[in-house]
């Protein structure tokens, strides 16, 4: 059974992977060995320089799903490259490290640090975090969505994979400019801008006003948006919101995703990953598929 | 994927009192050693609603692990309607401990409030015989938050007890026991967890007479293993996370 995806020139063994910011892998509390069976692992959004992130409180549980305000608290690129990458490359597992910046300068500058960083997968452009203070989103823009893309595609020497929002009127066309630009592959999707409020006290309940809304409430958003975009673009796209299951990853293949990434289940159920990966292989042996190449986009309609 | 994902079984979830449950679970295969002050992670309901797990300080720890937890939403609620066979996905033991009370310290005061007690007795297991004038402080709103403290009593502490409505023990906050703290700062070592009001006016005592101490805090909470960074709590040394950097922390980190 051939399970292995290209995206640019790198190789992942499967395609079951973690989305940005819901998978750690503490030795304390992980199994190396089952993190080890992943086909890529994506740490959480590096920044140029140290963020400390939003204001507490930071998530919210709603129905079948979360609102989370983090705001990419992280320790920078610096700190990140030193002190995280050493141990990310004992795993042996393909890294996508995602970045995200406030302009086209810090992109650059961002890329060429990593760019000295050998043996990287790919580099995911978080173009589309909600949480940032900012009116649009990169993600919002398809002009912006170029030329961030192509700045950065011109210089980067490992592959290159846009992060997109669902918050805009035709993902199409956001995932067309990204592709024109040069991107390698797209991430979709990000959060669902989202909010609450406490009644009791009339305020927002997240520290940050509004937030990102993730989990199995947001799956058939998500599966829309990735089969859209599949139909326009010939990029693999890797495809995440709400995927809690093997039958939810199919549904994504067969829409037309190279490869899945569990998310905010990761949070709840952390073999999810493995047993997405599991149930994947478990449906192509029954289905009678050897090469997952002719599952990904087989969607009859 | 994490080693810390267990299948525990319900031994036993009984009302302690008016307002609390207490759990008796028994892990089914073997989990590390839990410290005082650790907490387990349970997933009440198999599907999506809720979503999120509920943390629980542990309050006793042997060969079952035990939590004291009160109805407050809805994962308690279906958290109190597990029955004895029934079986649940746990993650745990997790977070820091509290830390042994330092050198020279004679008096150990334990300061709870409602369930936050739960941890205390945990770790007035470990503490016993050990030479330790313990104190117990708890405060509760109603007499359905006061239950039978003789496990407290067992392990040598001497107890005190307020509620606000004055139905059990002194009338008030649990301030109104503060007079029962030697207050040494070299000699005296504060142990609190409770609503952050409560724990914030501990902080304040402790300030005013010196007295070093340990809070542990609570944060809604998603992974519970320092991934989501969901549960941040603001430090004097910046935003930490309650659930791996926590639950204890130093009482002036917090207030």
């Amino acid at each position: 059974m051939n399970l292995s995806i290209k995206i640019g020139k790198t190789k992942f063994p499967n395609p079951v992977t973690v989305a940005s910011g819901t998978f750690g892998w503490k030795e304390k509390y992980y199994r190396l060995a089952d993190v080890k069976k992943l086909g890529a692992i994506v740490p959480k959004t590096i920044t140029l320089h140290a963020q400390k992130g939003n204001p507490p409180p930071r998530i919210h549980e709603t129905p079948a799903g979360m609102l989370n305000a983090i705001g990419i608290e992280n320790a920078g690129a610096d700190a990140f490259i030193q002190e995280k990458i050493p141990m990310y490359k004992k795993l042996k597992v393909p890294l996508i490290v995602s970045v995200s910046a406030h302009s086209e300068k810090d992109f650059i500058q961002l890329i060429e640090k990593f760019n000295g960083v050998k043996g990287l997968g790919a580099l995911e452009l978080n173009l589309s975090c909600p949480n940032l203070k900012k009116k649009t989103l990169v993600a919002q823009d398809p002009k912006a969505t170029h030329r961030i893309v192509k700045a950065v595609k011109k210089r980067a020497k490992m592959p290159i994979i846009a992060k997109l929002s669902p918050n805009v009127t035709d993902i199409t066309k956001i995932a067309e400019a990204a592709e024109d630009a040069g991107a390698d592959g797209l991430s979709m999707i990000n959060t669902l801008a989202g909010m609450a409020i406490d009644v009791k006290t009339r305020k927002p309940v997240l520290g940050n006003v509004t937030g990102g809304l993730s989990g199995p409430a947001v799956r058939p958003v998500a599966l829309n948006i990735v089969y859209r975009a599949a139909q326009k673009v010939n990029i693999p796209i890797i495809a995440m919101g709400g995927i809690a299951t093997a039958n939810d990853a199919l549904e994504f293949l067969i829409a037309g995703a190279s490869m899945v990434a569990v998310g905010t289940m990761n949070f709840i159920n952390p073999s999810a990953p493995l047993e997405v990966l599991a149930g994947i292989k478990k449906y192509m042996r029954e289905q009678k598929i050897k090469d997952i190449q002719k599952l990904i986009g087989s969607i009859r309609t | 994927m994490q080693k810390v994902q267990k299948i525990y079984k319900v031994i036993n979830n009984k009302k302690l009192c008016q307002q609390f449950f207490h759990l008796c679970l028994k892990p089914v295969s073997a989990i590390p050693e839990i410290k005082p002050g650790q907490f387990i992670h349970i997933k009440v309901s198999q599907g999506l609603e809720p979503v999120f797990r509920r943390p629980f300080s542990v309050a006793r720890a042997g060969k079952n692990v035990e939590v004291i937890y009160e109805v407050v939403g809805k994962g308690t609620e279906i958290l109190s309607q597990k029955k004895p066979g029934e079986i649940l996905d746990v993650l745990g033991p997790l977070g820091n401990s509290f830390c042994k009370p330092p050198k020279g310290v004679k008096q150990v005061v334990m300061i709870g409030g409602g369930v936050g007690v739960a941890p205390l007795l945990a770790l007035s297991d470990v503490l016993k015989g050990r030479g330790y004038e313990m104190v117990l402080l708890y405060g509760g709103r109603i007499k359905g938050h006061t239950f039978n403290m003789r496990t407290f009593c067992k392990n040598g502490c001497k107890v005190y007890v307020a509620t606000e409505d004055g139905s059990v023990g002194i009338k008030g906050r649990v301030d109104k026991l503060y007079t029962k703290i030697k207050a040494n700062a070299k000699e005296t070592f504060i142990y609190t967890c409770g609503p952050r009001p409560m724990m914030a006016s501990v902080a304040a005592f402790a300030r005013k007479h010196g007295v070093q101490g340990q809070v542990s805090c609570e944060e809604v909470m998603a992974c519970g293993v320092g991934t989501c960074l969901g549960c941040a709590i603001e430090t004097r040394s910046g935003y930490k996370t309650v659930c791996d950097d926590g639950p204890v922390f130093d009482i002036n980190e917090i207030f």
